[in-house]
């Protein structure tokens, strides 16, 4: 049994580690408004680099550390010049959502290299403890609290004296001003994310040691620790986010010691949760400060959608609808309905993302609920699958639209970011909620697809099933974005201000687009259920609701026919090339990088 | 129109600007000669301020020049600008609101090396706007209005630029600051200083001003040296209120 003092001291030192990702998140917000998702990647990849200098090179550890610290800041110097700074004129959205391609692209080439297994990281240093008070303290634990002070000593330093820390200051607090100083304001973006890299990098070094252990799952771990940390302590605020960091720790580790280790993230996205809603700008913002957002519609890429005509739509569904009675593949059919499904995710997700600008990062969790709902409903309460999957898709409705409500008041940036942690809540509950959700074992057993007491096992029964309810409801939204309600979405998207002062209920609007986007999810996770026959927490994950998003941004935003032609494209190219899954992630990754630069209103243009 | 000397140390000639479809400037064309104060008069939506965002290299004008000392400044970035010479006072004062004023008026000195010569030049400052003695070590965000100003006008002077552009020094200030900081917009020309200053207050700017422009959705419909300009009645019709003011 750890004593409270262990766990304080466990807290303080995984503190430690997140303050170093978190203050390279701050320093890059602040100079660029931007939440870096690419941050928990350069983590991973400061941790293989590590593993390869300690374990093939047996460097000595202040060498390992300079390594991994340079090659980190040289992959953060990459990222900046050819993936961020040709966007800087675009919109607001696609740096963010180049970071997190970018995010993908980093991590598969990490797992096709070193192969998805996780490897062990010896620290090189004497396996001792000290005792002090009640509690033992290792020299890992020294290690690693002396490289966080010492790098905070180095960046105080370097912002409170030197010439190239100024202007990372000015630039921070008034670009425009900084770039009539003569401030070379791409150099200042170099040398911030040179500086949160090569931090990144360490960190993630140092975390691959305190747990002997590295894995590819590290990445997006590190990205949502360190997103958390730097919103609690308020994003931007360099030191607001050390401070951020240590609580973070201490919280989790205190969760920890009296809950059980399976709800340390649920603390952390909790905590994340409550600072967003109470003091969105960080605990440390002065209160009325405005939050560091655009107040207008620059966040998404306007264009003119393209039009289509009615008979060509209606011959294409026609297409499909006949298609089974050619004689293709099950292989063909398999493909399409996991491309109807994920088009009823995408239908929902372009409606919340793209209609009224709420760009959720989270949609997964819709899925979940809607998966789990259907599940438990026919297994446990025996009601026939047909109302099941429809039960899952009001509970999707009304619990989703319930959890993201207190995000309604979050503008751009912020909302993606509470999102994503609603979306690992959800995760986390069903993962702790053994007595509904049978925890980590999840749901096996779910009886397949039927309709009136007709079970639909065979390909072409669900392959039109998924069909008709994918049209059923892309047809309702189109019915919807047309109507008064559509527009007063999108006026709310372009100007929430201006649409208030109409007298346009935010709250009102945003619930209704989350109810009817939540419904359309759940349903699509309801029969995903029962198709696969056995789900768990992790059935239905981040990297799910990211390919959503890069669906809906691919098939134009707000876009309807968008929607579903990106799904089919996304689900259908890798299957056309017979690529292997591990280079599906990778591909999917280069895919959004590609349209963030060369095409952000997507394929068919946004609405 | 003017021709105040025989070589301009600022010109625009010829400018079209475009926000996207809309045409902000209609063939522009400005000249500030060596050592004078010049000023751009002009309501709201006239173009005033995106005149200044050309010269700083903020905007790129569609077609037109921009030269400054007879080099063009097209295709600068806004650093290369500065280096050049121009300094800012920009709309709001603009300042580093979280930075102590120190480090404002020092910011104002990035593109120079010379550290010796920085410090002098600060002291410099001090005797300039003694208020800002008192304030060194204060956030420039917690000064009032009038005090910013003197910052911002500061900040600029410590590039040694050859000119420097203002953008409505005298909005939103104090009368008794207006005063101030029109006098000492004259006395940093009489150190050779040339200047080039956008307003809305037409009065007070053809007080100081050598020259003057009026620009009117995007054109320049009267230019001449400020005295004449200030007994016009077309200005004092659009822009002095009649007979009440001047």
């Amino acid at each position: 049994m750890s004593s409270w003092l262990d766990y304080t001291i466990n807290g303080l030192i995984v503190g430690n580690v997140y303050a170093l990702v978190a203050v390279g998140l701050a320093l890059i917000f602040g100079v660029s408004r931007l939440i870096n998702f690419a941050q928990g990647s350069i983590y991973l990849v400061g941790a293989y680099i590590g593993w390869v200098a300690v374990v093939q090179l047996h460097t000595p550890l202040p060498l390992t550390i300079l390594v991994v610290a340079v090659a980190a800041a040289l992959v953060g110097l990459i990222i900046e010049r050819f993936g961020l700074r040709p966007l800087q004129n675009s919109v607001r959205i696609a740096p963010l959502l180049a970071t997190i391609g970018i995010s993908f692209v980093l991590d598969q080439l990490v797992m096709l290299t070193f192969s998805p297994n996780p490897r062990a990281l010896p620290s090189q240093l004497p396996d001792v403890r000290f005792q002090v008070g009640n509690g033992t303290i290792g020299p890992l634990d020294l290690l690693i609290a002396g490289v966080g002070i010492t790098s905070a000593l180095l960046l105080f330093v370097f912002l409170r004296y030197s010439k190239l820390g100024w202007a990372v200051r000015a630039t921070a607090q008034d670009r425009d001003a900084a770039m009539q100083m003569g401030v070379d304001v791409n150099r200042v973006n170099q040398a911030v994310f040179g500086i949160a890299a090569a931090l990144g990098g360490v960190s993630g070094m140092l975390v691959g040691m305190y747990y002997n252990q590295i894995d590819t799952a590290m990445s997006l771990q590190a990205t949502l620790k360190g997103v958390v940390a730097e919103v609690v302590g308020g994003a931007g605020n360099v030191p607001g986010a050390v401070i951020g960091s240590l609580l973070l720790g201490l919280v989790e580790s205190y969760g920890v010691a009296v809950f059980g280790t399976s709800y340390r993230n649920l603390f952390a996205f909790l905590l994340l949760v409550v600072v967003l809603v109470l003091r969105p700008n960080g605990l440390f913002a002065s209160a009325r400060q405005a939050p560091p957002e655009p107040l207008t519609g620059t966040f998404i890429a306007p264009s003119r959608p393209v039009r289509i005509p009615r008979w060509a739509l209606l011959v294409a569904a026609g297409g499909f609808a006949i298609l089974p009675l050619f004689p293709v593949s099950f292989y063909v059919l398999q493909t399409l309905i996991n491309a109807w499904l994920l088009g009823m995710l995408a239908l929902s997700l372009t409606l919340v993302a793209g209609t009224i600008g709420q760009v959720s990062l989270g949609h997964a969790a819709l899925l979940a609920i809607g998966a789990y709902t259907s599940a438990l409903l026919s297994l446990t309460l025996s009601v026939p699958v047909g109302l099941a999957i429809i039960g899952g898709g009001l509970m999707s409705a009304a619990l989703g639209t319930l959890l993201i409500s207190p995000s309604f008041r979050l503008r751009g940036h912020y909302v993606s970011i509470a999102t994503l942690a609603i979306g690992e809540i959800v995760s986390l509950v069903i993962l702790n909620w053994e007595s509904v959700t049978r925890g980590p074992i999840g749901i096996s057993g779910i009886p397949p697809l039927s309709l009136f007491g007709y079970d639909l096992i065979s390909p072409t029964s669900i392959y039109w099933f998924s069909l008709a309810v994918m049209v059923v409801l892309a047809l309702l939204q189109a019915r919807l974005l047309g109507s008064h309600l559509g527009r007063s979405f999108r006026a709310i998207r372009d100007d929430d201000i201006a649409a208030r002062a109409y007298g346009l209920s935010l709250n009102r609007y945003k619930s209704l687009a989350f109810i009817f986007g939540g419904f359309a999810a759940g349903v699509s996770g309801g029969i995903a259920a029962h198709l696969y026959s056995y789900i768990n927490h992790e059935t239905f994950n981040t990297q799910q609701s990211i390919l959503a998003l890069t669906v809906v941004i691919l098939g134009g935003l707000g876009n309807v026919v968008g929607a579903i032609v990106g799904s089919v494209a996304l689900v259908g190219l890798p299957e056309v090339f017979r690529l292997a899954a591990e280079y599906r992630i990778l591909i999917y990754g280069i895919v959004l990088l590609l349209l963030v630069r060369f095409r952000p209103q997507g394929l068919l243009g946004t609405i | 129109m003017t021709t105040s000397s025989p070589e301009p140390l600022l010109a625009l000639s010829g400018v079209n600007t475009f926000y996207g479809q809309a045409q902000v400037h209609f063939d522009l064309s400005i000249s500030v000669g060596r050592g004078h104060i010049v000023c751009l008069l002009g309501g709201n939506a006239s173009g005033k301020s995106t005149t200044m965002k050309i010269i700083l290299g903020l905007v790129k004008p569609r077609s037109g020049d921009v030269s400054f000392d007879g080099a063009s400044l097209l295709g600068l970035t806004t650093p290369q600008v500065v280096r050049r010479g121009i300094a800012s006072v920009p709309e709001a004062r603009r300042l580093f609101a979280d930075m102590s004023v120190r480090e404002n008026i020092l910011m104002g000195a990035f593109v120079r090396n010379d550290r010796d010569a920085v410090a002098q030049d600060l002291d410099r400052m001090l005797t300039l706007f003694p208020r800002l003695g008192q304030r060194l070590s204060q956030r420039a965000g917690s000064l009032s209005g009038g005090e910013q100003q003197m910052v911002a006008m500061a900040r600029a002077l410590m590039s040694r630029p050859r000119m420097i552009v203002m953008d409505e020094p005298t909005m939103g200030l104090s009368p008794l600051y207006v005063d101030r900081v029109l006098e000492l917009i004259r006395t940093i020309n009489q150190d050779g200083v040339s200047v080039f200053m956008v307003e809305q207050n037409a009065s007070l700017a053809l007080e100081i001003a050598h020259e003057a422009y009026v620009l009117q959705t995007g054109r320049i419909v009267l230019s001449g040296p400020a005295r004449a300009l200030k007994d016009d009645p077309r200005v004092r019709d659009a822009y002095l209120g009649g007979s009440e003011a001047a």
